[in-house]
C-alpha cells in the first residue's frame, strides 16, 4: 500500500485516499476574504492616541509580520509541497500558499496604511536582519526550513522523522506559537478599543492559520498511523526541545515588545500565555503538557465565541464563498 | 496567579476598599480575583487611573464565568466616570450642561432652558440607576455617547446626566422631561442612536432613517441624490436609496449617442461617498441600494458585494436590497420566465404596484420591450447566493408594502423602497425623502411576577409616542426635501427589544404557540396604546397635515388588511376606531421594529425580537469587543449545580449551543440558539404580529450552512406569510479560528450540509477533547474508532 510520504508526484485522485484532504480544501476555499474588505483607515487616528510603549510594541509587532507569512510560504514551497505526495494534500497545500500570499498582502498594506514615512518602511520590512528579537525568530526558521534543504526523497526512516520535525515545527512553533504569540498582542490592543482594522484583519488570519496548523496535524496524524513506530520518545524529545526553543524565542520578543510593561500586557503574563499555548500543542500530538500554565490574558477568551457584529460598525466576516444547490420551494428550513 | 495581592498605597489600598464595598451586595464576586489580575497586569508607576481600568478589564474578562463581574465592572466604570466630571468641578446636571454649552456643544435654547430650571431638573437625577447598567451598556454609552470636551476629550457628564439631557432634549416642560428620564434611567425605553447622540445639541437631527427616491434618469438628479445621500450621513441617519429610476447597461444615450454603463459606476461612486463621509467621526456612514426585480441591471447588482472578481465593479461598502414584486415570486412558483426592462425605455413600472402593475409590466413584455428574458428561477437563485455569500441583498416585497401602508392608496404615493434596515416603509418622490425617529421599548423591563405588565407597556408607549412626536417639531433636518416630508407625515417608528428575555424569563420556547400568542399580544397592545395616543396628540394638536390622504382617514387601519387576525381586544379597537373616526391621527405611521444593536447593548437586553444567536457570544463594537453570556441560562445551570468551568468550556466548544450538554429536556428547548431554531417559526411569529406593525421588522434569518434549495423555499415561505421584508441572512463561516482557551483537537465544520435545524440534534458534548473532537466535529477527521 501506498503511504502519505512515499516519494513521487501522485496524480490519481479517485478513488480518493484522503478525502479529508479534499474536504479541508473545499472548507478553505468557501472562507476567501480579501484585503480589500478590511478597513484599516480607522487605525490611523488610534496610531496617534498610542502611548511611547505602546508604539513600539506595535512598531516591532508590525515589523514581524512583515516576514512571518513569506518565511511559512517558503517552507510550503521548498519542503512540504515536495514531500506530501497525495494530490489531495497538495490541492490543500495550493490553497494554503495562496493564503499565505493574501497573508502577506495584507500585511504589506499594514504597513504601508501604519507607516507612511518611506524609510520608516523600509526599516520595518528590513528588521529580519536588524532587529535581533525578529531575527532570532526567523533563524529559527531558517534552521529548520534548511534541515530537510537536501532531501530530495524521504527514502529512509530518518528522512522522514527528519520531514515530520520540519512539519511538526512549523505548526506547532512558527504558526501555532509565533503567530499565536503576534495575535495575543492584536487582541490586547482590540480589548482596549484600539486598531479594530488590524484586529478584523487578525482575525481572518487567524482563521486561516488555524486551519493550517489543523492540516499539518492531520498530516502527522496519519503518517503516525502509516508508519506507527516513527514517532517515538526520542522525536517526542526533540518536540519539547524545539518548542522550548521557540518558547524562549518568543519570549525574548516578548521582552523587547514589552519593556518594563503595558497596562495589562507584560513578559510575565506572556511567558505563562505561550506556556500555556505549546501545551496545548503537545496535546494535540498526543504528548503530556510540559507547563502547566494557566491562560492569563481574559481577551484571549474572546476570540472563542462567536461574534455578533454590530453591522454599522464593522463588516460581518461570517459568510461562506461556495454555496449549491438549485432552487426548491418545499425544503424544510 | 499570585497569592497574596501585594499592590502598593495608596491607589492600591483604596481600589481594595472598593472592590470590598461592592463585594458586599455582590457576594458573587472576589475582590481578591480582581487584586491578583491587578497586580499581574500593572506597571510600575501605575496610579490611580490605571489601576481602576485594569480591574474593569479584569472584572470584564471574567462574567464569561460569573455574570455578576458585569455589574462590578459597570460601578468602577461609573465610579472612574464621577472622577473624571468631579476633576472638571461637575457636580450636577446643570453645571454639566452649562460646561458643555461653554464649549458650544449644546443647542442655547436648551441650555437657556436648562438654567431656568435648574434647581428642579438637578432634583430629577438619581445616581442610584446607574445600578440599572451591566458593564457591556455603560461602557458603549462612555465610549461613544457620553459627551466630551472638545479638546481634552474628558467626559462632561455622567450617565444620568446624559439621561436626563436626553429627556430635556425631547420635552416642553419640566414634569414631561421627569418622567421621561425615570423610563430612560430604567432602561425602560430608549431612543435610537441619533436622538441619543444629538438631544439638546447644537444640530438637533434625531432621525434614524432616511428614504431617497431614486435619482431620476439624468445627470443633475444623480449628482443631487450624492449630496443628499451625504448630507443625511453627516448627521448619524441611515440611507435607503432606490436606484431604479437610472436606465441600464447598453441604454442608448441620447445627448452623445453613446451607450450607458449603467448603474454600476454611479453606484461605485455612491459607495465612494458613503465610506468618505462618516457621522461626526462616531459611526460610519451606511447606505442601502435598493433595486426592482425588473431593472436589467439586476445580476450586475447582485454581485456588487462579492469578493471576487473585478474590483471596478464591487462596492464594499453599500448594502443592497432587492424590492420585490409579486408577479416575480409568482413565476417562479411558476417555473415560468421573467423579463428585464431599461427603466429609460419603461419608466413607468417603477411607479405601479398590484394589479396596476401586474398588467403593465405584462403589456410590456407582450410589446417586446424587455431587454432580455430568463427563466425566474435562475435569476431568484441568484439572488439566494448573493444572501448566502454576503448576507446581502436583503428580500422585501413591493405588493404587500404597498398593499398595507397607510400612506398609500389615497393619492398618497407610492412606496418605493424601504430604509438601510428594512423596518421602514413610506412613500418617497422626487421632492419628499421619507424620514423616521425612532425608539424602542425594553419588554425585559415591563415584567412582572404574572408576565408581561400590559398595563405598564401601555404608560411607556404612551410615554415614547409623545416624545417621538415632539422629536418632530424640534428636529433639526439636513435637507429640505427631509423637512418637507417629514412635517406632512410625521411618521413614528416605536419598536420593541428584548423579546427573547421576555420568553426566557417566561420559559416560553420561541417555536411554542405560547410565545407567539404572546408576541403577538405584545405587539397589538403597542399598536392600540400608539394609536390611541396619537389620535390624543391629534385631538390636541390637530391630525398630521397629510393625514386625508392616508387609508386611516377612510376608515381603513393596519390590522383590517390582515382579515384572519384576531384581535384580543376588538372592543378597544372599536373604541380606538371612534377616536380616529373624530380627531385623526398625530402621526401617519407608528410602530416599526427596528434592529437595536446599539441601544439593546446599553439596555443589556436582547435585540428587539430575535433570539440570542448563542449562549455565549462576544460582541464587537467600535469600543472594544464584550463578552456576553446569558443570564437566564448560567441561573438555571447554577440552581442545577452544572455552572462549572468544565459546562463552559463544552458551551464555547459548542459555539454557544446547550443541546450537547446532558440537561433537562425543557431547558435545551428554552436555549435553543438562532441556529438551532427552525426559522419557520420566526417567521410564523413575524406574520403573526404583522397585523400589528404598520411599518415593517428588521426580521434577520439564520441558516449554519446555507443552500440554495433551502434559502429559495424559506424566502417563498416568508412572502406567502405575507411580510413585507427579510433583513440579513446570517450564516456562519465554513472554518473558523481555532479556540485558544479550550482544549480541543480539531477545528473544520462538518463538510456534511446540514440537515433542517428541527433534526439538527447536535452529539453529546463529553469532557474529554479528543473524544468530543471526533464526535462532534469532523467524524472524518476521527481517529478514535479506527
Amino acid at each position: 500500500m501506498t503511504m502519505l510520504l512515499d516519494p513521487g508526484m501522485d496524480l490519481t485522485l479517485r478513488p480518493m485516499r484522503y478525502p479529508d484532504f479534499y474536504e479541508r480544501f473545499r472548507a478553505a476555499i468557501r472562507n476567501t476574504w480579501t484585503v480589500e474588505e478590511v478597513d484599516l483607515a480607522s487605525d490611523v487616528p488610534d496610531l496617534a492616541k498610542l502611548s511611547p510603549g505602546e508604539r513600539h510594541l506595535v512598531h516591532r509587532l508590525v515589523a514581524f509580520f512583515a516576514t512571518g507569512d513569506s518565511i511559512v510560504a517558503n517552507n510550503l514551497v521548498l519542503n512540504l509541497y515536495q514531500h506530501v505526495n497525495a494530490p489531495e494534500a497538495r490541492l490543500y497545500l495550493s490553497r494554503q500558499l495562496y493564503e499565505e500570499a493574501v497573508h502577506v498582502q495584507f500585511y504589506l498594506t499594514l504597513l504601508d496604511t501604519y507607516l507612511p514615512d518611506h524609510e520608516e518602511r523600509a526599516k520595518a520590512f528590513a528588521a529580519v536582519e536588524h532587529i535581533p528579537s525578529i531575527r532570532d525568530k526567523a533563524e529559527f526558521c531558517f534552521r529548520w526550513i534548511d534541515s530537510i534543504g537536501s532531501l530530495r526523497r524521504l527514502d529512509s526512516r530518518a528522512d522522514r522523522r527528519a520531514f515530520l520535525l520540519n512539519l511538526i515545527c512549523f505548526a506547532a512553533c512558527v504558526e501555532g506559537l509565533f503567530f499565536y504569540g503576534a495575535f495575543a498582542y492584536v487582541y490586547w490592543l482590540r480589548s482596549r478599543g484600539l486598531l479594530s482594522g488590524l484586529a478584523t484583519g487578525t482575525n481572518w488570519v487567524f482563521r486561516d492559520e488555524s486551519m493550517h496548523m489543523e492540516f499539518a496535524f492531520t498530516v502527522v496524524d496519519t503518517v503516525r498511523a502509516e508508519e506507527r513506530d516513527l514517532f517515538d520518545s526520542t522525536m517526542a524529545d526533540q518536540v519539547r526541545q524545539m518548542l522550548d526553543e521557540a518558547v524562549a524565542a518568543e519570549l525574548a520578543f516578548a521582552r523587547d515588545l514589552c519593556g518594563d510593561g503595558l497596562p495589562g500586557m507584560n513578559t510575565a503574563d506572556m511567558r505563562r500565555y505561550l506556556e500555556y499555548v505549546a501545551d496545548a500543542r503537545l496535546a494535540r500530538l498526543g504528548l503530556p503538557p510540559a507547563y502547566g500554565s494557566a491562560n492569563p490574558f481574559p481577551f484571549m477568551e474572546l476570540q472563542d465565541v462567536q461574534e455578533l457584529t454590530n453591522f454599522f460598525e464593522r463588516r460581518v466576516s461570517a459568510y461562506q464563498v461556495a454555496v449549491e444547490g438549485t432552487v426548491a420551494l418545499d425544503e424544510a428550513f | 496567579m499570585t497569592a497574596t495581592p501585594t499592590l502598593a498605597p495608596p491607589a492600591a489600598a483604596a481600589l481594595r476598599e472598593l472592590l470590598h464595598r461592592h463585594h458586599h451586595d455582590l457576594p458573587d464576586t472576589d475582590p481578591d480575583r480582581i487584586l491578583a489580575l491587578v497586580e499581574s497586569g500593572r506597571t510600575a508607576r501605575a496610579g490611580r487611573a490605571e489601576l481602576t481600568e485594569l480591574a474593569i478589564a479584569a472584572a470584564a474578562g471574567l462574567t464569561a464565568e460569573e455574570p455578576a463581574y458585569a455589574k462590578l465592572a459597570a460601578r468602577l466604570l461609573a465610579g472612574r466616570i464621577a472622577d473624571e466630571t468631579a476633576a472638571q468641578g461637575i457636580d450636577s446636571f446643570s453645571a454639566s450642561v452649562a460646561t458643555a454649552y461653554a464649549e458650544g456643544l449644546l443647542d442655547p435654547g436648551f441650555a437657556g432652558f436648562v438654567a431656568a430650571h435648574a434647581d428642579a431638573l438637578d432634583g430629577l437625577v438619581d445616581h442610584a440607576h446607574d445600578g440599572a447598567f451591566e458593564y457591556f451598556g455603560l461602557r458603549t454609552l462612555h465610549d461613544r455617547y457620553l459627551l466630551r470636551h472638545p479638546g481634552s476629550r474628558a467626559v462632561l457628564e455622567r450617565p444620568q446626566h446624559f439621561w436626563l439631557r436626553v429627556a430635556t432634549g425631547l420635552s416642553d416642560t419640566v414634569e414631561e422631561a421627569g418622567e421621561l428620564y425615570r423610563a430612560l434611567a430604567r432602561l425602560a425605553y430608549l431612543p435610537s442612536s441619533p436622538t441619543l447622540f444629538n438631544a439638546g445639541a447644537r444640530h438637533q437631527q434625531l432621525s434614524s432613517c432616511f428614504l431617497v427616491d431614486s435619482p431620476r434618469d439624468e445627470l443633475e438628479s444623480i449628482y443631487e441624490r450624492y449630496t443628499q445621500v451625504a448630507k443625511l450621513s453627516k448627521f448619524a441617519g441611515g440611507i435607503g436609496i432606490s436606484w431604479s429610476r437610472v436606465r441600464s447597461r447598453g441604454s442608448l444615450i441620447r445627448g452623445t449617442n453613446g451607450r450607458s454603463n449603467g448603474i454600476v459606476p454611479w453606484l461605485r461612486t455612491l459607495d465612494a461617498s458613503v465610506a468618505a463621509v462618516n457621522q461626526g467621526g462616531r459611526r460610519k456612514g451606511a447606505a442601502c441600494v435598493y433595486l426592482d426585480t425588473w431593472h436589467a441591471d439586476i445580476e450586475e447588482f447582485l454581485e456588487l458585494r462579492d469578493n471576487t472578481g473585478d474590483d471596478a465593479r464591487r462596492t464594499h461598502n453599500l448594502n443592497l436590497a432587492n424590492w420585490v414584486p409579486d408577479e416575480f415570486m409568482r413565476r417562479v412558483e411558476a417555473d415560468a420566465d421573467w423579463s428585464l426592462f431599461d427603466p429609460k425605455e419603461v419608466p413607468e413600472l417603477i411607479d405601479l404596484w398590484g394589479a396596476e402593475f401586474d398588467a403593465a409590466y405584462r403589456a410590456a413584455e407582450a410589446a417586446g420591450r424587455a431587454v432580455r428574458t430568463l427563466p425566474a428561477r435562475t435569476l431568484y437563485a441568484r439572488m439566494m447566493r448573493t444572501l448566502a455569500q454576503t448576507g446581502n441583498g436583503w428580500m422585501t416585497f413591493k405588493d404587500a408594502a404597498n398593499r398595507t401602508c397607510n400612506q398609500v392608496g389615497n393619492g398618497g404615493g407610492v412606496v418605493h423602497h424601504s430604509n438601510l434596515c428594512t423596518e421602514i416603509l413610506e412613500v418617497t418622490s422626487d421632492d419628499e425623502t421619507a424620514v423616521c425617529t425612532l425608539g424602542s421599548i425594553n419588554l425585559a423591563a415591563h415584567l412582572s411576577a404574572d408576565g408581561v405588565d400590559f398595563a405598564a407597556l401601555g404608560a411607556t408607549v404612551r410615554l415614547a409616542v409623545g416624545a417621538l412626536d415632539r422629536a418632530i417639531d424640534r428636529n433639526w433636518f439636513p435637507t429640505g426635501q427631509a423637512a418637507t416630508a417629514h412635517r406632512r407625515w410625521r411618521p413614528l417608528g416605536l419598536g420593541v427589544m428584548g423579546l427573547a428575555d421576555v420568553f426566557a424569563a417566561l420559559r416560553l420556547a420561541f417555536d411554542s404557540p405560547e410565545a407567539r400568542a404572546l408576541s403577538t399580544r405584545i405587539a397589538e397592545e403597542i399598536a392600540l396604546a400608539a394609536y390611541d395616543a396619537s389620535a390624543d396628540l391629534a385631538a390636541a394638536r390637530g391630525a398630521h397635515p397629510a393625514y386625508p390622504l392616508t387609508r386611516a382617514a377612510g376608515g381603513v387601519l393596519h390590522p383590517d388588511h390582515w382579515p384572519d387576525a384576531r384581535p384580543a381586544r376588538p372592543e378597544a379597537w372599536a373604541a380606538l376606531r371612534a377616536k380616529i373616526a373624530r380627531h385623526g391621527l398625530r402621526n401617519s405611521l407608528l410602530v416599526a421594529i427596528a434592529p437595536t444593536a446599539t441601544i439593546a447593548s446599553i439596555a443589556g437586553c436582547a435585540e428587539c425580537v430575535e433570539p440570542l444567536v448563542s449562549n455565549v457570544f462576544k460582541r464587537e463594537t467600535l469600543s472594544g469587543e464584550f463578552l456576553q453570556v446569558n443570564r437566564y441560562l448560567v441561573a438555571d445551570l447554577k440552581r442545577l449545580g452544572r455552572w462549572t468551568p468544565q459546562t463552559r468550556d463544552a458551551i464555547k466548544q459548542a459555539d454557544g449551543s446547550v443541546q450537547g450538554l446532558d440537561l433537562p429536556a425543557e431547558l435545551k428547548a428554552l436555549y435553543r440558539t438562532a441556529w438551532e431554531l427552525p426559522q419557520k417559526a420566526l417567521i410564523d411569529l413575524a406574520a403573526a404580529r404583522a397585523p400589528y406593525v404598520d411599518q415593517s421588522q428588521s426580521l434577520n434569518l439564520f441558516q449554519a450552512a446555507p443552500t440554495i434549495g433551502r434559502l429559495s423555499s424559506m424566502y417563498a415561505y416568508a412572502w406567502r406569510a405575507g411580510l413585507k421584508t427579510t433583513y440579513y441572512l446570517r450564516s456562519r463561516p465554513a472554518t473558523r479560528i481555532a479556540q485558544t482557551t479550550v482544549r480541543k483537537g480539531t477545528f473544520l465544520t462538518p463538510p456534511v450540509e446540514q440537515g433542517p435545524p428541527v433534526n439538527n440534534s447536535v452529539a453529546p458534548v463529553a469532557g474529554d477533547g479528543d473524544a468530543v473532537a471526533c464526535s462532534l466535529e469532523n467524524p472524518e477527521v476521527c481517529e478514535a474508532c479506527q
